[in-house]
Protein backbone atom coordinates (compact mmCIF):
# COMPACT_ATOMS: atom_id res chain seq x y z
CA UNK A 1 0.00 0.00 0.00
CA UNK A 2 1.19 3.50 -1.30
CA UNK A 3 0.21 7.18 -0.50
CA UNK A 4 1.17 8.31 -4.05
CA UNK A 5 1.95 6.33 -7.48
CA UNK A 6 3.59 7.67 -10.76
CA UNK A 7 2.94 5.24 -13.80
CA UNK A 8 4.97 4.76 -16.63
CA UNK A 9 4.29 7.21 -19.28
CA UNK A 10 1.06 5.84 -21.13
CA UNK A 11 1.16 6.12 -24.97
CA UNK A 12 -1.78 8.90 -26.11
CA UNK A 13 -4.01 8.20 -29.02
CA UNK A 14 -2.90 9.79 -31.93
CA UNK A 15 -3.96 13.44 -32.37
CA UNK A 16 -5.71 12.79 -35.71
CA UNK A 17 -8.19 9.81 -33.79
CA UNK A 18 -11.08 12.06 -32.82
CA UNK A 19 -13.12 11.06 -29.79
CA UNK A 20 -16.37 12.30 -27.66
CA UNK A 21 -14.65 11.11 -24.60
CA UNK A 22 -11.50 9.72 -22.42
CA UNK A 23 -11.48 7.32 -19.34
CA UNK A 24 -9.08 6.70 -16.84
CA UNK A 25 -10.00 3.10 -15.86
CA UNK A 26 -8.36 2.00 -12.64
CA UNK A 27 -8.47 -1.77 -12.21
CA UNK A 28 -7.25 -4.14 -9.31
CA UNK A 29 -8.45 -1.55 -6.53
CA UNK A 30 -7.75 -2.76 -3.58
CA UNK A 31 -10.95 -1.82 -0.37
CA UNK A 32 -9.95 -3.63 2.52
CA UNK A 33 -8.87 -0.46 4.54
CA UNK A 34 -9.92 2.93 5.78
CA UNK A 35 -12.00 5.01 3.04
CA UNK A 36 -10.37 7.60 0.93
CA UNK A 37 -10.50 9.94 -1.96
CA UNK A 38 -7.70 9.30 -4.97
CA UNK A 39 -6.92 11.93 -6.79
CA UNK A 40 -5.72 11.95 -10.24
CA UNK A 41 -3.15 13.93 -12.45
CA UNK A 42 -2.15 13.32 -15.70
CA UNK A 43 0.92 14.42 -17.03
CA UNK A 44 3.86 14.42 -18.85
CA UNK A 45 6.57 14.27 -15.92
CA UNK A 46 4.24 13.05 -12.78
CA UNK A 47 3.53 15.40 -10.10
CA UNK A 48 4.94 15.76 -6.55
CA UNK A 49 2.95 14.65 -3.59
CA UNK A 50 1.89 17.82 -2.15
CA UNK A 51 0.02 18.42 -5.24
CA UNK A 52 -3.89 18.77 -4.58
CA UNK A 53 -6.89 20.12 -6.77
CA UNK A 54 -5.13 23.12 -7.60
CA UNK A 55 -2.62 21.72 -9.81
CA UNK A 56 -2.50 22.20 -13.60
CA UNK A 57 -2.18 18.77 -13.68
CA UNK A 58 -5.31 17.76 -11.81
CA UNK A 59 -7.88 15.44 -13.80
CA UNK A 60 -10.18 14.48 -11.29
CA UNK A 61 -11.03 11.89 -8.81
CA UNK A 62 -12.12 8.92 -7.46
CA UNK A 63 -13.72 7.50 -3.78
CA UNK A 64 -13.16 4.02 -2.07
CA UNK A 65 -15.44 3.57 0.87
CA UNK A 66 -13.32 0.72 2.56
CA UNK A 67 -13.71 -2.27 5.06
CA UNK A 68 -11.68 -0.65 7.92
CA UNK A 69 -9.92 -3.57 8.37
CA UNK A 70 -10.37 -7.31 8.90
CA UNK A 71 -12.67 -8.04 11.94
CA UNK A 72 -12.44 -12.00 11.62
CA UNK A 73 -9.85 -14.54 12.29
CA UNK A 74 -6.79 -15.14 10.54
CA UNK A 75 -7.32 -15.70 6.88
CA UNK A 76 -10.94 -14.33 7.08
CA UNK A 77 -9.61 -11.36 4.48
CA UNK A 78 -8.22 -13.40 2.02
CA UNK A 79 -9.29 -13.46 -1.53
CA UNK A 80 -9.42 -17.09 -2.54
CA UNK A 81 -6.62 -17.01 -5.58
CA UNK A 82 -9.14 -19.59 -7.42
CA UNK A 83 -12.64 -19.83 -7.76
CA UNK A 84 -14.51 -23.03 -8.69
CA UNK A 85 -16.80 -22.45 -11.72
CA UNK A 86 -19.58 -24.10 -10.14
CA UNK A 87 -19.44 -22.10 -6.81
CA UNK A 88 -22.61 -20.21 -6.80
CA UNK A 89 -21.39 -18.26 -3.59
CA UNK A 90 -21.22 -14.60 -4.11
CA UNK A 91 -17.69 -13.52 -4.83
CA UNK A 92 -15.50 -12.36 -2.02
CA UNK A 93 -16.47 -9.09 -0.15
CA UNK A 94 -12.76 -8.08 -1.02
CA UNK A 95 -12.58 -8.58 -4.49
CA UNK A 96 -10.78 -5.88 -6.46
CA UNK A 97 -13.26 -2.62 -7.37
CA UNK A 98 -12.77 -1.09 -10.62
CA UNK A 99 -13.26 3.01 -10.58
CA UNK A 100 -13.49 5.38 -13.79
CA UNK A 101 -12.19 9.25 -14.30
CA UNK A 102 -13.56 11.24 -17.81
CA UNK A 103 -10.69 12.88 -18.64
CA UNK A 104 -11.99 14.33 -22.23
CA UNK A 105 -10.81 17.62 -21.63
CA UNK A 106 -7.45 16.76 -20.14
CA UNK A 107 -6.88 14.78 -22.92
CA UNK A 108 -7.36 16.96 -25.47
CA UNK A 109 -5.32 19.87 -23.24
CA UNK A 110 -2.22 17.57 -23.42
CA UNK A 111 -3.03 16.37 -27.13
CA UNK A 112 -2.65 20.26 -28.31
CA UNK A 113 0.23 20.49 -26.80
CA UNK A 114 1.51 17.49 -28.86
CA UNK A 115 2.17 15.69 -25.86
CA UNK A 116 2.61 11.84 -26.36
CA UNK A 117 2.97 10.17 -23.37
CA UNK A 118 1.89 10.94 -19.85
CA UNK A 119 1.92 9.58 -16.27
CA UNK A 120 -0.91 8.87 -14.34
CA UNK A 121 -0.06 9.83 -10.62
CA UNK A 122 -2.83 9.12 -8.09
CA UNK A 123 -2.47 10.79 -4.29
CA UNK A 124 -4.93 9.05 -1.82
CA UNK A 125 -6.02 10.86 1.09
CA UNK A 126 -8.40 9.84 3.46
CA UNK A 127 -11.23 11.98 5.41
CA UNK A 128 -8.53 14.36 7.56
CA UNK A 129 -7.59 15.20 4.29
CA UNK A 130 -3.88 13.50 4.76
CA UNK A 131 -2.30 11.44 2.12
CA UNK A 132 -2.35 7.80 4.06
CA UNK A 133 -1.25 4.48 2.42
CA UNK A 134 -4.30 3.33 1.41
CA UNK A 135 -3.57 3.13 -2.39
CA UNK A 136 -3.00 -0.15 -4.28
CA UNK A 137 -4.19 -1.04 -7.89
CA UNK A 138 -3.18 -3.11 -10.32
CA UNK A 139 -3.19 -1.26 -13.89
CA UNK A 140 -4.77 1.76 -15.24
CA UNK A 141 -5.96 2.05 -19.21
CA UNK A 142 -6.55 5.03 -20.57
CA UNK A 143 -10.02 4.62 -23.40
CA UNK A 144 -11.13 6.82 -25.81
CA UNK A 145 -14.60 6.31 -27.49
CA UNK A 146 -15.49 7.71 -30.11
CA UNK B 1 -41.93 -6.92 -20.14
CA UNK B 2 -38.99 -4.63 -20.39
CA UNK B 3 -36.31 -5.79 -17.42
CA UNK B 4 -34.72 -2.37 -18.05
CA UNK B 5 -37.10 0.26 -16.62
CA UNK B 6 -39.84 1.34 -14.34
CA UNK B 7 -43.12 0.52 -15.45
CA UNK B 8 -45.06 3.64 -14.47
CA UNK B 9 -47.86 2.58 -17.05
CA UNK B 10 -48.28 -0.59 -14.44
CA UNK B 11 -48.98 1.30 -11.26
CA UNK B 12 -50.24 -0.73 -8.69
CA UNK B 13 -53.37 0.27 -6.27
CA UNK B 14 -51.12 1.43 -3.20
CA UNK B 15 -47.97 2.60 -4.98
CA UNK B 16 -46.32 4.97 -2.62
CA UNK B 17 -44.01 7.87 -3.18
CA UNK B 18 -40.54 8.06 -1.83
CA UNK B 19 -40.28 11.91 -1.18
CA UNK B 20 -37.36 14.29 -0.49
CA UNK B 21 -36.27 14.73 3.22
CA UNK B 22 -36.53 18.60 2.84
CA UNK B 23 -39.68 18.37 1.19
CA UNK B 24 -41.18 16.81 4.16
CA UNK B 25 -44.57 17.29 5.53
CA UNK B 26 -44.77 17.50 9.84
CA UNK B 27 -46.41 14.73 9.26
CA UNK B 28 -44.72 12.41 7.24
CA UNK B 29 -41.77 13.75 9.19
CA UNK B 30 -43.42 12.53 12.40
CA UNK B 31 -44.37 8.93 10.86
CA UNK B 32 -40.83 8.61 9.95
CA UNK B 33 -39.03 9.32 13.29
CA UNK B 34 -42.24 6.83 14.74
CA UNK B 35 -41.26 4.35 12.55
CA UNK B 36 -37.61 4.18 13.41
CA UNK B 37 -37.81 4.64 17.31
CA UNK B 38 -40.61 1.71 17.41
CA UNK B 39 -37.85 -0.41 15.35
CA UNK B 40 -34.70 0.90 17.66
CA UNK B 41 -37.39 -0.04 20.77
CA UNK B 42 -37.51 -3.70 19.02
CA UNK B 43 -34.17 -6.21 20.04
CA UNK B 44 -35.54 -9.02 17.94
CA UNK B 45 -35.00 -9.57 13.89
CA UNK B 46 -37.53 -7.35 13.76
CA UNK B 47 -35.62 -4.17 15.10
CA UNK B 48 -33.63 -1.29 13.86
CA UNK B 49 -30.40 -2.92 14.63
CA UNK B 50 -31.07 -6.40 12.56
CA UNK B 51 -31.23 -4.48 10.03
CA UNK B 52 -28.21 -1.84 10.50
CA UNK B 53 -25.85 -5.02 10.99
CA UNK B 54 -27.22 -6.65 7.96
CA UNK B 55 -24.98 -4.27 5.98
CA UNK B 56 -21.65 -4.42 8.59
CA UNK B 57 -20.81 -5.96 11.65
CA UNK B 58 -21.76 -8.39 13.08
CA UNK B 59 -20.21 -10.81 10.26
CA UNK B 60 -21.02 -11.91 8.26
CA UNK B 61 -20.66 -8.48 6.14
CA UNK B 62 -23.47 -8.65 3.33
CA UNK B 63 -23.28 -5.90 1.87
CA UNK B 64 -21.91 -5.72 -1.81
CA UNK B 65 -19.79 -2.52 -3.23
CA UNK B 66 -17.18 -3.04 -5.46
CA UNK B 67 -19.33 -5.36 -7.72
CA UNK B 68 -21.90 -5.57 -10.22
CA UNK B 69 -24.42 -6.35 -7.82
CA UNK B 70 -24.16 -3.00 -5.85
CA UNK B 71 -27.26 -1.13 -7.35
CA UNK B 72 -29.41 -4.40 -6.78
CA UNK B 73 -28.71 -5.33 -3.65
CA UNK B 74 -29.17 -2.00 -1.86
CA UNK B 75 -32.75 -1.59 -3.61
CA UNK B 76 -33.44 -5.33 -2.29
CA UNK B 77 -31.75 -4.14 1.42
CA UNK B 78 -33.89 -0.69 1.04
CA UNK B 79 -37.15 -2.44 0.35
CA UNK B 80 -36.73 -5.24 2.74
CA UNK B 81 -36.06 -2.36 6.07
CA UNK B 82 -38.74 0.08 4.59
CA UNK B 83 -40.86 -3.00 5.18
CA UNK B 84 -39.98 -3.44 8.45
CA UNK B 85 -40.70 0.70 9.04
CA UNK B 86 -44.08 0.15 7.84
CA UNK B 87 -45.11 -2.74 10.27
CA UNK B 88 -44.18 -0.04 12.76
CA UNK B 89 -45.80 2.50 11.02
CA UNK B 90 -48.05 1.62 8.14
CA UNK B 91 -47.60 4.24 5.01
CA UNK B 92 -44.26 5.30 5.74
CA UNK B 93 -41.58 5.18 3.75
CA UNK B 94 -37.94 5.97 3.38
CA UNK B 95 -37.09 9.72 2.18
CA UNK B 96 -34.12 10.44 0.10
CA UNK B 97 -31.39 13.01 0.90
CA UNK B 98 -30.75 14.92 -2.16
CA UNK B 99 -26.74 16.22 -1.64
CA UNK B 100 -26.43 18.11 -4.70
CA UNK B 101 -29.31 20.48 -3.63
CA UNK B 102 -28.77 22.58 -0.65
CA UNK B 103 -24.48 22.18 0.00
CA UNK B 104 -24.69 25.04 2.78
CA UNK B 105 -26.92 22.82 4.80
CA UNK B 106 -25.39 19.90 4.10
CA UNK B 107 -27.08 16.84 5.92
CA UNK B 108 -31.05 17.77 5.78
CA UNK B 109 -32.12 19.42 9.24
CA UNK B 110 -34.53 16.41 9.70
CA UNK B 111 -31.31 14.50 10.60
CA UNK B 112 -29.30 17.02 11.87
CA UNK B 113 -31.34 18.46 14.88
CA UNK B 114 -29.86 16.61 17.94
CA UNK B 115 -33.25 17.20 19.78
CA UNK B 116 -37.20 17.88 18.33
CA UNK B 117 -40.39 18.85 20.54
CA UNK B 118 -37.63 18.44 23.62
CA UNK B 119 -37.31 14.43 22.88
CA UNK B 120 -33.99 13.24 21.37
CA UNK B 121 -34.45 13.11 17.42
CA UNK B 122 -34.10 9.08 16.63
CA UNK B 123 -32.64 10.43 12.83
CA UNK B 124 -29.87 12.26 14.21
CA UNK B 125 -27.70 9.05 15.47
CA UNK B 126 -28.19 5.78 16.71
CA UNK B 127 -27.26 2.94 19.55
CA UNK B 128 -24.63 0.71 17.84
CA UNK B 129 -24.72 -3.62 19.70
CA UNK B 130 -22.32 -4.22 20.95
CA UNK B 131 -21.36 -7.12 18.01
CA UNK B 132 -21.79 -4.34 15.81
CA UNK B 133 -18.31 -2.03 16.96
CA UNK B 134 -15.26 -1.73 15.41
CA UNK B 135 -14.19 -0.88 18.97
CA UNK B 136 -15.80 -0.95 22.38
CA UNK B 137 -16.51 2.46 22.72
CA UNK B 138 -18.05 3.20 19.63
CA UNK B 139 -21.66 2.50 21.56
CA UNK B 140 -23.38 5.10 19.30
CA UNK B 141 -23.38 6.41 15.81
CA UNK B 142 -21.87 9.78 15.46
CA UNK B 143 -20.79 12.15 11.95
CA UNK B 144 -18.16 14.48 11.05
CA UNK B 145 -19.43 16.21 8.08
CA UNK B 146 -17.06 17.40 5.52
CA UNK B 147 -16.82 21.10 3.78
CA UNK B 148 -20.02 21.43 1.87
CA UNK B 149 -18.58 22.65 -1.11
CA UNK B 150 -16.92 18.93 -1.73
CA UNK B 151 -20.45 17.68 -1.90
CA UNK B 152 -21.46 15.69 -5.55
CA UNK B 153 -22.84 18.97 -7.69
CA UNK B 154 -25.49 18.47 -10.07
CA UNK B 155 -23.35 18.55 -13.19
CA UNK B 156 -21.27 15.26 -11.69
CA UNK B 157 -24.60 13.81 -11.30
CA UNK B 158 -25.72 14.76 -14.97
CA UNK B 159 -22.46 13.47 -16.54
CA UNK B 160 -23.20 9.87 -14.51
CA UNK B 161 -26.69 9.68 -15.60
CA UNK B 162 -25.69 10.09 -19.03
CA UNK B 163 -23.96 6.79 -19.59
CA UNK B 164 -25.87 3.96 -21.35
CA UNK B 165 -24.24 1.09 -19.95
CA UNK B 166 -25.35 -0.31 -16.73
CA UNK B 167 -22.79 -1.55 -15.56
CA UNK B 168 -20.24 2.06 -16.38
CA UNK B 169 -23.08 4.29 -14.84
CA UNK B 170 -23.08 2.02 -11.54
CA UNK B 171 -19.32 2.57 -11.27
CA UNK B 172 -19.20 5.91 -11.68
CA UNK B 173 -22.51 6.35 -9.48
CA UNK B 174 -20.40 4.28 -6.81
CA UNK B 175 -17.68 6.06 -6.79
CA UNK B 176 -19.66 9.46 -5.92
CA UNK B 177 -21.76 7.46 -3.33
CA UNK B 178 -18.01 6.73 -1.86
CA UNK B 179 -17.74 9.85 -1.58
CA UNK B 180 -20.65 10.90 0.53
CA UNK B 181 -19.78 7.98 2.80
CA UNK B 182 -16.69 9.43 3.30
CA UNK B 183 -18.24 13.62 3.46
CA UNK B 184 -20.34 12.40 6.21
CA UNK B 185 -17.25 10.67 8.36
CA UNK B 186 -17.24 9.00 11.54
CA UNK B 187 -19.71 5.97 11.81
CA UNK B 188 -21.04 6.57 7.80
CA UNK B 189 -17.43 6.31 6.90
CA UNK B 190 -16.74 2.40 7.52
CA UNK B 191 -18.97 -0.23 5.66
CA UNK B 192 -18.69 -1.74 8.73
CA UNK B 193 -20.90 0.00 10.67
CA UNK B 194 -22.31 2.66 8.00
CA UNK B 195 -26.09 1.36 8.01
CA UNK B 196 -26.10 2.20 12.39
CA UNK B 197 -26.32 6.19 11.16
CA UNK B 198 -29.96 6.87 9.85
CA UNK B 199 -28.26 8.97 7.42
CA UNK B 200 -27.28 6.16 5.62
CA UNK B 201 -30.69 5.20 4.43
CA UNK B 202 -31.41 8.93 3.30
CA UNK B 203 -28.12 8.43 1.17
CA UNK B 204 -29.07 5.40 -0.30
CA UNK B 205 -32.50 6.41 -1.45
CA UNK B 206 -31.17 9.38 -3.41
CA UNK B 207 -28.32 6.53 -4.79
CA UNK B 208 -31.48 4.41 -5.57
CA UNK B 209 -33.62 6.91 -6.90
CA UNK B 210 -30.84 7.74 -9.36
CA UNK B 211 -30.83 4.36 -10.14
CA UNK B 212 -34.25 4.76 -10.90
CA UNK B 213 -34.00 8.22 -12.69
CA UNK B 214 -30.97 6.89 -15.34
CA UNK B 215 -33.67 3.79 -16.11
CA UNK B 216 -36.67 6.53 -16.94
CA UNK B 217 -33.85 8.08 -19.15
CA UNK B 218 -32.32 4.66 -20.85
CA UNK B 219 -35.58 2.58 -21.30
CA UNK B 220 -33.88 0.35 -23.74
CA UNK B 221 -30.70 0.08 -21.04
CA UNK B 222 -30.42 -2.38 -18.50
CA UNK B 223 -28.67 -4.72 -16.30
CA UNK B 224 -26.23 -7.47 -18.01
CA UNK B 225 -28.85 -10.82 -18.65
CA UNK B 226 -25.99 -13.32 -16.86
CA UNK B 227 -27.21 -11.09 -13.74
CA UNK B 228 -30.59 -11.18 -13.73
CA UNK B 229 -30.94 -14.47 -11.98
CA UNK B 230 -28.23 -14.40 -9.40
CA UNK B 231 -29.59 -14.12 -5.23
CA UNK B 232 -29.36 -10.99 -3.49
CA UNK B 233 -28.28 -12.92 -0.25
CA UNK B 234 -29.31 -12.93 2.50
CA UNK B 235 -32.72 -11.24 1.09
CA UNK B 236 -35.31 -13.72 -0.85
CA UNK B 237 -35.08 -11.61 -4.22
CA UNK B 238 -33.12 -11.50 -7.19
CA UNK B 239 -31.46 -9.18 -9.22
CA UNK B 240 -34.69 -8.99 -11.63
CA UNK B 241 -37.37 -8.88 -8.50
CA UNK B 242 -35.44 -5.32 -8.16
CA UNK B 243 -35.29 -3.59 -11.33
CA UNK B 244 -38.98 -2.51 -11.63
CA UNK B 245 -39.17 -0.46 -8.69
CA UNK B 246 -43.24 0.02 -8.84
CA UNK B 247 -43.12 -3.78 -8.63
CA UNK B 248 -41.83 -3.35 -5.40
CA UNK B 249 -44.71 -0.77 -4.78
CA UNK B 250 -43.19 2.45 -4.43
CA UNK B 251 -41.75 5.31 -6.90
CA UNK B 252 -40.02 9.01 -6.88
CA UNK B 253 -42.63 10.94 -8.52
CA UNK B 254 -41.54 14.53 -8.32
CA UNK B 255 -45.32 15.27 -7.67
CA UNK B 256 -48.28 12.84 -8.19
CA UNK B 257 -52.22 13.66 -8.20
CA UNK B 258 -54.94 11.32 -9.05
CA UNK B 259 -58.50 11.34 -10.01
CA UNK B 260 -61.05 8.57 -9.95
CA UNK B 261 -62.13 7.42 -13.18
CA UNK B 262 -65.98 6.24 -14.01
CA UNK B 263 -65.46 2.85 -12.55
CA UNK B 264 -66.65 -0.25 -14.67
CA UNK B 265 -70.22 -0.31 -12.84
Amino acid sequence: MVERFSTSAIELPPPERPFDRADLIFYGLDHSGPSFEAQVFFDPRGVAREADAEHRAYVGSFFVFGHGGCFGDVGHCDIPSERDPFDLRPPHQLEPATRIVTVTDALRALLKRDVEAAKVTVIARTAARTPADVLAFETVRLATYA
Amino acid sequence: MSTASPSAVQAPRALRHRRSARRLTAGQLADLRGAVSAAQAIGDDRGYQRWAGIHGLPLPISCTHHNELFLPWHRAYLYLFEKALQERVPGVTLPWWDWTDNHAEGIPAAYSRQRVEGRKNPLFDSPIQPAGRERPSQTRTQRAPGAPGRLPTPAEVEAILGNRDFLTFQTQLESIHDGVHVWVGGTMESIATAAYDPIFWAHHCMIDRLWYLWQLRHPGAGIPARLLDRALAPFPLTVRQTIDASSLGYDYAATTTAAAGPGHG
